[in-house]
């Protein structure tokens, strides 16, 4: 119960924080750019929703900007931004002298975050969806996409995202826990992410904790990964998650100054 | 019984600084006790090892009639604190900072409204905190350390940033909550006047040591034993023989002959034997320390 309490009280923190609108207009940003250039272009529009294929290719084109950058970066901000809520309003002390046990705070806030998380997928798939259906409602030339929305295909793709995404959180969580200075877990993450764009093409990219999401890419349009033919990359993704997020826990925990 | 039991409590800082030495506190239960000490005395450190934000090195630390470290949730459930400067949530209003402590303490959602009613914030509105005054924010932080009905009250420089006029609220504030509803309340202070008019026990701690812990009037006792006499006469050395004659400790000091505290029959009696002897008495003065005086001597000669 004191969980529960504990994630209620986390997330009243987030509203409107940077991080909130962060998830809100991140969800949209993409999609709200498709639908744009869909209602410029009729003509091509109502070619592309004849296609039995529209989803798919709708898919590919909205997680090709997102998952190259943007989402990584935003996940970086979302969770620093979170997490520095405390460090910025000088609330740890306040929050360590609850009658709450730290393993609740610790996994409250990461509980926050990853929902927040579930909420960025929800939204940029409703968004997603609308900038396919609404050409149709809004253009008199331009008719329903012909192809059944493939629900599961789109929830497959986001949980492998999703899970993607995961070892970025975790240590940006740890890092953002353990400095009160923001620029210290903006710069790891940053630098991380531009290794990862290196990293993704070496042989053994898939050690590299950042370039998941990347990599989900490329076999979401079907590239043929050679070094990737044997390495569950979600599992790999879920490994460092694990690792990250246990050796956050235990330096949290063991912090000798509380606030 | 105490509400708060402390004992040998040492703390070293990483660089190698020693902020308590052995410091030893004990907050009787119902009391208003004052903490005392200058800047960089080691109040706010004793304070957070007492509430747990820094881990404890040496000592004992008991709340509540508890040990802290074995009963810590539970004890935390009935203290409200407010150490340093406010912290709040700048983006969020007061009702909504109020909101994120009471799903915590899951205390009654009206005790919101009563606690701001009681610090008188009940009427910023949308205000975010970020926009409110220094003296604002103060008192949406005793609020948040209130809005649970703790028992103990742990406030460290509360009226930091206050007016006079706040001065003076959060003193009645302070003093209606612990006689109305029996709070223990620990204030800390670098400035005497401030809190001597509303503490019943007072510690004072200076470079890491406890000077001097006990009841106000304890410390009054020894104010009214540092008080002095002073004689002013038109022949001094004569009027100190003649005193002295009298087994009267005295010596001289800028020209005035200075004796201790007597009973008022006494000094009658000594300046009758210095007007027999034809000496002229100018002036006969009570010194008296003030407390601010005897905190200062307390703390210099440490």
């Amino acid at each position: 119960m004191h969980f529960i309490y504990s994630i209620q009280s986390e997330w009243l923190k987030t509203r409107r924080s940077l991080a909130s609108w962060l998830v809100i207009v991140g969800g949209f940003f993409i999609p709200v750019i498709l639908l744009s250039a869909r209602l410029l272009y009729p003509d091509n529009t109502q070619k592309a929703n004849l296609s039995p294929q529209f989803w798919e290719g709708i898919l590919q084109q909205s997680w090709q900007l997102m998952a190259i950058f943007l989402l990584p970066m935003g996940v970086i901000l979302a969770t620093s931004l979170i997490t520095q809520i405390e460090f910025k309003n000088n609330t740890w002390k306040q929050l360590h002298t609850t009658p709450q046990r730290m393993s609740t705070i610790f996994w409250s806030k990461l509980g926050v975050i990853l929902f927040m998380m579930l909420q960025f997928f929800l939204l940029f798939n409703i968004g997603i969806y609308l900038s396919g259906i609404l050409p149709a409602l809004l253009l008199k030339q331009v008719d329903l996409p012909k192809e059944t929305f493939p629900w599961l295909t789109y929830l497959k793709t986001s949980g492998y995202f999703f899970v993607d995404c995961l070892p970025i959180v975790a240590l940006q969580y740890l890092v953002s826990l353990q400095f009160r200075n923001f620029l210290v877990p903006l710069g790891v993450g940053i630098g991380m992410l531009v290794a990862a764009l290196f990293a993704v093409q070496w042989k053994y990219g898939y050690i590299f904790p950042f370039t998941y999401c990347l990599s989900n890419f490329f076999l979401l349009r079907g590239a043929e990964l050679k070094e990737l033919r044997h390495i569950n990359i979600h599992i790999w993704a879920l490994g460092y998650f694990s690792v990250f997020t246990l050796t956050s826990y235990v330096l949290y925990l063991t912090k000798k100054e509380k606030g | 019984m105490y509400s708060i039991e402390a004992v040998g409590l040492s703390h070293q800082f990483p660089n190698g600084d020693r902020a308590l030495d052995q410091v030893n506190i004990r907050v009787r239960e119902g009391s208003i006790y004052g903490f005392l000490g200058p800047n960089g005395a080691g109040k706010t450190t004793t304070l957070r090892l007492l509430l747990g934000l820094l881990k404890k090195q040496k000592g004992k630390i008991q709340m509540l009639g508890k040990s802290f470290e074995e009963h810590r949730i539970e004890i935390l459930q009935n203290i409200g604190s407010l150490i340093e400067s406010p912290s709040m949530y700048s983006h969020l209003t007061a009702v909504e900072n109020l909101t994120v402590w009471q799903k915590v303490y899951q205390c009654p959602k009206n005790r919101i409204q009563e606690v701001l009613k009681l610090v008188g914030l009940a009427d910023t509105g949308r205000k975010k905190a970020g926009q409110f005054s220094l003296g604002m924010k103060q008192r949406l932080g005793i609020a948040a350390a209130l809005l649970h009905n703790p028992t103990l009250l742990v406030l460290d420089e509360p009226t930091n940033g206050l007016d006079p006029g706040g001065i003076i609220e959060m003193r009645e504030l302070l003093r209606t909550l612990n006689k109305n509803e029996g709070i223990t309340i620990v204030i800390s202070s670098h400035l005497l006047p401030e809190i001597e008019k509303l503490v019943t026990d007072i510690g004072i701690i200076n470079k890491g040591k406890m000077l001097f812990e006990g009841p106000l009037h304890e410390l009054m006792r020894r104010q009214q034993e540092a008080s002095y006499l002073a004689f002013e006469t038109n022949n001094t050395a004569a009027a100190l023989q003649l005193i002295q004659s009298h087994h009267v400790e005295a010596y001289l000091q800028d020209e005035k002959i200075i004796l201790p505290h007597l009973p008022k029959p006494s000094i009658a009696r000594l300046n009758q034997v210095l007007v027999q002897n034809s000496i002229e008495v100018y002036g006969i003065a009570t010194v008296t320390n003030d407390l601010e005086s005897i905190f200062m001597n307390l703390t210099n000669d440490n």
